[in-house]
This record gives structure tokens, C-alpha cells and sequence, in this order.
């Protein structure tokens, strides 16, 4: 019986989320619009998450490239370093990495902050006052992440660079000029497009997620460390998971033989 | 009029009302009383539309809202003016655009009205000093004074709804809250419902009294019958009463 009733309830979530999904999209473009919201979501999103991408972005480069240095060294292809950094970077690993430090920054505090507001009364409050929740707290956060993830991405991918540039040039004693210049010939359309179209995606999966999570928060500060804590890890698989998928269909798509 | 013709409600396993039916008049004062985890609460977010019952109908004004979506609900909502527990403020604007909010966001008034009015209610509520702080930064007390400043700020209402207006504040933070809600009722001409597990609070503001027990009602009266009531449960309810009135 508390199987069948599990089920049911996990159903029942399933629904509620593609609910929040297509209600996201449908209000978008219905009035009112909440600028104020959306600019003040977009600042926190965003701006406030330029130094722990570009922090973590710049380790990662860092290791890639040392990594990198010391395997390819030892076959004597030294100076494909920066070849490979960047297609890893700009494809698979700039994305994927700026998407999972957005999902512990803004993800983490979408959930927590919409969940401390339905245990608050304050989704109530709006829903008595006549103001569609969806409009006024969720698609104000969607927006803020499907903007913003994308250009983090971008700076996220340039500190990347920068950082296995520093290890290619300073530590394996590479040419910079080099570097760079094989970094430039696979900023192909392919490999820019790859790379570009998969934060879009992660941004509107993470937002929906933590929104979801937030507001279906029940019982108390222990419900909001569930809900906080659901909200993250399933974001984490959700987004490894589909840039798998987004993986396989762009390489098919983009003609790249496997 | 407020109708609950046989409501049931429940929280996934867990059933909160059982075949609750009650009328009520909008200009009545009203006490729904019970021990917390009753379903008091339930009820007023029941008559808000804010949770759907499980079983039964919910009559606002002729209309069964059970039935109304979100848009419908919306005038139905507007009919009350509700005070939270703990004041439901939103915390990431000050005092004043806490009160201004239904103004600007709904009534689309301009900045110079919106203020005045801010300026109007806070002082009614004895706050006037708190407009430029942040939720966190209030007392409890100055908390719902300034949760109910801004119902008000909704405009006029036909009743006003209190959830636990006096929960967790201290005698003199809860008496002031208390007149604060009397002197409302009487200028406003209109009536409540307060929620409350605290029987000397419903028994100074109100004239009727309904008594929530394992989701039903067991007792639903005035003044007179509450005190001769021979309802075992709700005598020991009361008890704390007697206590404050021999004391």
C-alpha cells in the first residue's frame, strides 16, 4: 500500500514540475511583467556569481592543462595542449562546469529562498492578493538563469583557457603564441555552437528544478534542507545527464564522426 | 456569508477535517479554537481557496469556490483581508514597501498616494517610526501590527481573517495587538476571524466560538455556552479562562 501511495506521489511531483515547465514558458509573454524582478534575479544570478565561476574555472583549466602537459609530453605531443584544452573546454567541460557551480550558488538559493517563502505564508499572501506565483517568483528566476548562465559560461570558458594558458606557458615551457593560436582555429561553428547551446538548456532546467523544489517545501527548517538539498542533487543528474544526451544529438547533428 | 458544508481535508495520510459545517456572517466575530495540529489554520486557508477540500463545499457569497480556478478566486480572495502567523511580511523589502505593495503592484497607484497612505496606515498601527526597516529587524509585536497595516492597505474588506494574532508576544505586546484588532472591527464595521489556540484572546475580542477536535467541531456557541458547556473536552479547554477570571 505505501509503495502504490509512494508512486502515486512521485507521479504527482512529475506533474506538478512539467506544470511549472510549461507554465514558465506559457506566462512569459503574458502581462504584467515584472522587470524589477527579473534585473534583481539577473544581479544575483549573475554578477554575483562572476568570481566563484571564474575561481573554480581557473583551477579546472589549470589541471586540464597540467594534466594534459604531462601525458601528452611523454608521447612528444607536447604542443597539442592547447588544441585539446580548448575543444574540452569550449565543448564539454566550460559548460558543464559553470553549470554545477551555478546549481551550488543560485540553484541552492532559488530553492531555499522560494521554499522560506511558501513556510513564510508569503506565496499565500501574493496568491491572495490576486499575483500569479509563476509569474511574480518563478519566471523572473527562469529568465535571470537562462541569461545569465550563458554568459557565465562564456567567462567561464575564457578563465578556463587562461588558466591551463598559465600551466601550458609558465609550467610545461610551451609557446603562447601557440597556444592561443590553436585555440582560435577550433573556435569553429561546430565546436562554438556545441558549447553555447547547452547553458540555455542547463539554465532553464536548473531554475525550473529549484523553483519546483522550493515550492512544494513543507514542514519547517527540516523541510527546507530536503527541499534544498533535492533541488541540488537532482539538478546535478538532471544536468550530467542531459549533456549527455545534448552531447550525442549535437555530435550527430554537427556531422562529427564517433 | 461563509458556508463549510461537510469539508474534508488531508494532508496526505493524515486526515485534518472530518465533515466539518459551520455558516457564518461576515460581520460576526468568530474564534476558531483547538490545539495546534487541529486544522484551524486549514480552515481559513480553505475559505481563502488557497487548498482545495478533498470532500464538501466551500460557499462564499452564494458561490462554491471548491469549484473556481485561480483567476475566479481572485474577487473571492478580495472579499477578506488576512493577517498571517507571524505576519507573513516579505522579508526582502522594508516596512514601507511591505505596506505599499498591494498599491503598487496591484492598484498601480502613484509613488506620492502610495506614501501617504503608508504613512496613514503605520501610524493607525502605531509603527510609524518602523518604515524604513527590515522585517528582521521588528519585534514580534511590531511584526503583525505592521502585517495588519498592510491587510488594510488592500483596501476595504468584508472581514478580516487572523491566524494566531498573538502567538509567541508577550501580555502587553498581546493586548495591544488585541485592541488594535477591536478598535479595527469597530471602526471598520466589519468582522473577524481569529485562529487561536489561546482561549482568554478569543474569549475578550469574540462573541461565537467554534471548537476543532480530531477534525470535527465539537462545540459552536456563544459566550454563555462556551462557559456552561458540559463538553468534556472543551471544558478543559476553557479551564485556563476560569483561572484568569478568579485570578
Amino acid at each position: 500500500m505505501k509503495f502504490i501511495t509512494k508512486i502515486q506521489k512521485n507521479i504527482y511531483d512529475l506533474q506538478n514540475f512539467y506544470l511549472i515547465c510549461i507554465n514558465s514558458l506559457l506566462k512569459l509573454f503574458r502581462k504584467p511583467f515584472y522587470l524589477d524582478d527579473i534585473v534583481e534575479q539577473m544581479e544575483y544570478a549573475g554578477a554575483s556569481s562572476v568570481f566563484i565561476v571564474s575561481l573554480v574555472c581557473l583551477f579546472v583549466g589549470m589541471a586540464l592543462s597540467l594534466q594534459l602537459s604531462a601525458e601528452l609530453s611523454g608521447l612528444g605531443l607536447k604542443m597539442y595542449t592547447g588544441k585539446i584544452v580548448g575543444i574540452a573546454v569550449i565543448r564539454e567541460i566550460g559548460p558543464l562546469v559553470t553549470a554545477l557551480v551555478f546549481i551550488g550558488r543560485v540553484g541552492a538559493g532559488q530553492a531555499a529562498e522560494i521554499g522560506s517563502m511558501i513556510l513564510g505564508h508569503q506565496i499565500d499572501t501574493l496568491r491572495v492578493y490576486g499575483i500569479d506565483p509563476i509569474k511574480k517568483v518563478v519566471i523572473p528566476r527562469v529568465i535571470a538563469s537562462v541569461i545569465m548562465l550563458p554568459c557565465l559560461t562564456i567567462i567561464g570558458d575564457l578563465i578556463c583557457l587562461f588558466g591551463g594558458y598559465y600551466i601550458a606557458v609558465f609550467v610545461s615551457n610551451q609557446s603562447g603564441s601557440f597556444y592561443w593560436s590553436s585555440i582560435i582555429k577550433e573556435l569553429t561553428f561546430e565546436n562554438v555552437f556545441s558549447g553555447s547551446i547547452k547553458p540555455f538548456i542547463f539554465g532553464y532546467l536548473i531554475s525550473c528544478i529549484s523553483c519546483f523544489y522550493g515550492l512544494t517545501t513543507r514542514g519547517g527548517a527540516k523541510g527546507l534542507r530536503t527541499s534544498t538539498t533535492k533541488a541540488v542533487v537532482t539538478s546535478i543528474v538532471v544536468v550530467i545527464a542531459t549533456d549527455f544526451v545534448l552531447t550525442r544529438i549535437l555530435l550527430y547533428a554537427l556531422g562529427f564522426s564517433v | 456569508m461563509i458556508v463549510f458544508d461537510d469539508v474534508w481535508f488531508s494532508y496526505g495520510d493524515r486526515e485534518v477535517l472530518k465533515g466539518v459545517s459551520f455558516s457564518a456572517n461576515f460581520d460576526e466575530r468568530i474564534a476558531v479554537l483547538g490545539e495546534s495540529g487541529e486544522g484551524k489554520t486549514t480552515i481559513l486557508k480553505l475559505i481563502l481557496g488557497l487548498i482545495v477540500p478533498d470532500k464538501g463545499k466551500i460557499i462564499i457569497d452564494g458561490v462554491d469556490i471548491t469549484q473556481l480556478d485561480e483567476e475566479e478566486l481572485i474577487p473571492i480572495r478580495r472579499q477578506f483581508s488576512i493577517v498571517f502567523q507571524e505576519g507573513a511580511l516579505f522579508d526582502s523589502l522594508p516596512v514601507k514597501e511591505n505596506v505599499a505593495f498591494f498599491m503598487r503592484e496591484i492598484l498601480k497607484l502613484p509613488d506620492e498616494q502610495i506614501y501617504k497612505r503608508v504613512s496613514e496606515l503605520l501610524n493607525r498601527v502605531g509603527v510609524i517610526d518602523a518604515e524604513e526597516l527590515m522585517p528582521e529587524e521588528l519585534s514580534g509585536g511590531m511584526h503583525r501590527r505592521v502585517a495588519i497595516a498592510r491587510a488594510l492597505a488592500a483596501g476595504k474588506t468584508k472581514m478580516f481573517l487572523y491566524d494566531e494574532p498573538t502567538a509567541g508576544l508577550d501580555p502587553i505586546n498581546s493586548e495591544r495587538i488585541m485592541s488594535l484588532i477591536e478598535d479595527l472591527a469597530n471602526k471598520e464595521n466589519i468582522g473577524f476571524m481569529i485562529i487561536t489556540h489561546v482561549v482568554y484572546v478569543a474569549w475578550q475580542l469574540c462573541n461565537r466560538f467554534i471548537f476543532i477536535k480530531d477534525g470535527s467541531i465539537l462545540f459552536d456557541g456563544n459566550k454563555k455556552e462556551l462557559i456552561l458547556t458540559e463538553i468534556p473536552a472543551v471544558k478543559d479547554f476553557i479551564k485556563e479562562l476560569f483561572f484568569r477570571v478568579e485570578g
